[in-house]
């Protein structure tokens, strides 16, 4: 019995500085965004003055924060949808075929992952530009030299899918290697007997593959959702800095705008607070809907 | 016995992993010299460069011994002092102004964190014989840029200034034979004329620069006191016929505008924007006397020459204002040396501050500053001399408002207008509504 005890205590001990830690870096702070919360604060006085819930009640009726929240679902849809569909694509063809220079288009995906965000911003507002970027300068040739240029950037209905455009090539190659990983690890026996029964690519990819590499899936989705509202957030104040007008406003860049800007900091932590728990949510909903037997081999 | 080096482990572990964070904690303990006063001063470093200051801090220090100045200069002051601020921490002096994307001083403005410097004006100038009051420009310190509560209190001392108008090619308009546009009815006749030729009429880096346009803009159509009464949100005013008249003429502005402005007013490309101007793309621009330093590397066209007129008139012989854009220095009521703080600025003004901050570039609001200036500063400064106003403030102090921006509203609109996704009325209607909501704020 006492050694028992020592030994939980050992445990204790040894697990003691690590949840000192997180509580200090990671408990605190989230519940004094919770606070914070409930204040009208500007962010640097001691005027602090409790409202309770009112931060939330103007929050709801906002226009502008019902943009931003819009925008970042379409974001937090698209790019998923089209960075998972191609990461699995690329991963397969790249696993499963024999092309040459495999590895080259490896590294060549794998590429932009590697670069910050800043530089990626920098690369697609060039891209984008309206006059000298290469995208108008692609489509002139279709077009005529004489067309007027469209504004990838400042087309009020066309942004925020720029803004896509450069979160999915970001986060394809990322995703493409680890999906590449774990088919991999598929032994090359089922495909064998699965050809033999007569099987087509296609139909080997959603039979075998896709329910094989579920779990990773899985955990890939939760992730990917999860970052790519932070993501937009950078994107988006690297490339239009919320504009033009409004249109490509996210969750994080409002409450940036509201917390320091505006000098409502209780009113950004309170969008914290409805980020947190929508992100929450989103990860519960979508971890729930996903939800399959895994499958041994 | 294994338990004791278990637990001695453990603690090990704790105290190394714990050591991180306490390692800043030491370091302020070795400045503290007995005799030595600490006077911290966080500037701004903008187009001017960080020099200027470190010279001036030098000469303060000699002026007065015993007094160290610890200079922070940076190019965004606010990311450096502000996570310090929120931990208590504060700068004595502060210079930078309003109207920057942060809006740290706005902040502080309106959650009333600034010493009240009306005394400083009374005080004599370190080393000379004359009162800060007597060697400022008159009018620099009645505005809300440096009153901001209107009670006749001065919490923010002016520093550098500088005119605003529109920024265009003057050799551009000597090839073409042009004439620079005296009313705007002269501006849209030479829109039409420049169009032909396949130039647009204007172009601006980003809608922020429409601050100092607006300010100007209502001052000419409606005089000072309309313009005030505009700025402290008074009831209906962005209904009254000049207010209309100013919404539309942007929207007409708006028409004439280059085509790729809006895809790239943003932080990121607003050089874009300028280039315009450079290239003979765009005829005018918006923007302040940075702009020459700012695109000083650009590459330009043939013979250009940077010109700058105030706004064009509303009828013939009207009044033409330009925008008289202002840093500020400001002390925060945390600070721990306030004495010393008044006395730098008070020094700011002394001829000695002066002569380093206009070598560099940088004019003070000081009486006969123009006569020391020379080539491009001496034409920006002398936009005053030809009988163009200069209109001042910005929008009275509020306390802050969920959700709702002025700049947002009445600048950022701009960029809908010029791409057709909101109407003059609906900006305007926005904006009527975003100054009522202030108006219930107002300290």
């Amino acid at each position: 019995m006492t050694r028992n005890k020592g030994k939980g205590r050992f445990i204790a001990l040894c697990l003691s500085p690590a949840v000192i830690l997180f509580i200090i870096f990671m408990i605190l702070p989230t519940i004094n965004v919770f606070r914070m919360s409930l204040y009208k604060w500007g962010g640097y006085s001691n005027n602090k003055k409790f409202v309770g819930l009112d931060n939330f009640l103007i929050l709801f009726k906002d226009q502008k924060f019902l943009q931003s929240f819009q925008n970042t679902i379409l974001l937090i849809v698209i790019a998923t949808v089209f960075t998972m569909t191609f990461a699995l694509l690329f991963a397969a063809i790249l696993s499963r075929e024999k092309i040459v220079g495999q590895n080259f288009f490896r590294i060549i995906f794998y590429i932009p992952n590697i670069l910050s965000v800043v530089v990626i911003a920098a690369i697609f507002s060039a891209i984008y530009d309206p006059s000298r970027g290469l995208l108008n300068s692609l489509l002139s040739i279709f077009k005529g030299s004489n067309a007027e240029p469209t504004l990838w950037l400042g087309d009020q209905k066309i942004v925020i899918f720029s803004i896509a455009g450069a979160m999915i090539w970001q986060a394809i190659g990322y995703y493409m290697v680890m999906y590449m990983a774990s088919m991999a690890s598929i032994p090359e026996s089922l495909y064998e007997s699965a050809s033999l029964e007569g099987a087509g690519r296609i139909r080997q990819f959603f039979d075998i593959t896709l329910p094989l590499i579920w779990t990773n899936i899985r955990t890939t989705l939760t992730f990917f959702i999860i970052s790519s509202i932070n993501l937009s957030f950078l994107f988006v104040k690297a490339m239009t800095s919320g504009g033009p007008d409004g249109s490509t406003e996210v969750f994080l860049s409002y409450m940036y705008k509201q917390a320091y800007t505006n000098s409502s900091y209780g009113y950004g932590m309170a969008i914290g607070v409805v980020i947190f728990v929508f992100s929450f949510a989103l990860s519960a909903i979508v971890n729930h809907i996903t939800k399959r037997e895994p499958l041994e081999f | 016995m294994k338990k004791v080096v278990a637990l001695f482990c453990a603690l090990a572990l704790m105290t190394t992993s714990l050591a991180g964070c306490a390692g800043n904690e030491s370091k302020p303990t070795e400045s503290k010299n007995e005799e030595q006063k600490v006077l911290k001063v966080a500037a701004l470093e903008s187009a001017y460069g960080a020099d200027m200051w470190k010279q001036v801090a030098e000469a303060f220090e000699k002026k007065n011994p015993g007094v160290k100045v610890e200079l922070t200069t940076d190019k965004n002051i606010e990311d450096v002092i502000s996570p310090k601020m929120k931990a208590g921490d504060y700068p004595d002096v502060v210079h930078l102004g309003t109207g920057r994307k942060l809006a740290l001083t706005e902040t502080m403005i309106k959650e009333k964190g600034l010493e009240d410097l009306t005394d400083v004006l009374s005080m004599k100038v370190p080393g000379e014989d004359v009162t800060v009051k007597d060697k400022l420009v008159p009018g620099f310190t009645d505005t809300l840029a440096t009153n901001p509560y209107s009670d006749g209190k001065t919490y923010l001392a002016p520093m550098f200034y500088g005119p605003c108008g529109l920024f265009y090619n003057a050799s551009l308009f000597e090839q073409k034979g042009w004439e620079v546009p005296k009313t705007w009815d002269e501006m849209w006749k030479l829109g039409d004329k420049a169009k032909a030729e396949g130039i647009s009429l204007f172009t601006y880096p980003t809608t922020g620069y429409f601050d100092a346009f607006f300010y100007a803009l209502l001052t000419e159509i409606g005089g000072p006191d309309f313009f005030n009464s505009a700025m402290t949100y008074k009831e209906g005013i962005w209904k009254t016929p000049e207010a209309t008249k100013a919404f539309e003429l942007v929207g007409k502005l708006a028409k004439y505008t280059h085509s790729t402005t809006v895809a790239n007013a943003n932080d990121e490309n607003y050089k874009k924007n300028q280039q315009l101007v450079l290239d003979n793309k765009a005829l005018f621009m918006p923007n302040g006397t940075w702009v020459t330093g700012e695109m000083k590397d650009a590459p330009r066209a043939k013979d250009f020459k940077w010109g700058f007129t105030s706004l064009p008139a509303i009828k013939d012989g009207g009044d033409r204002y330009s925008y008289t854009f202002f840093e500020q220095m400001w002390v925060p009521t945390e600070a721990k040396n306030k004495d010393l703080a008044k006395n730098f600025i008070a020094y700011m003004y002394s001829d000695e501050a002066a002569e380093i901050f206009s070598k560099a570039g940088a004019i003070q609001p000081i009486k006969d500053v123009s006569s020391i200036l020379e080539g491009e500063n001496k034409m920006f400064y002398s936009i005053y001399n030809d009988g163009t106003k200069a209109s001042m403030g910005v929008f009275a102090a509020t306390e802050p408002v969920e959700g709702v921006s002025m700049p947002d509203t009445l600048f950022g609109t701009v960029n809908s207008i010029v791409s057709g996704d909101k109407t003059v009325e609906q900006w305007q209607n926005a904006v009527s509504e975003v100054s009522d909501k202030l108006r219930g704020a107002l300290k």
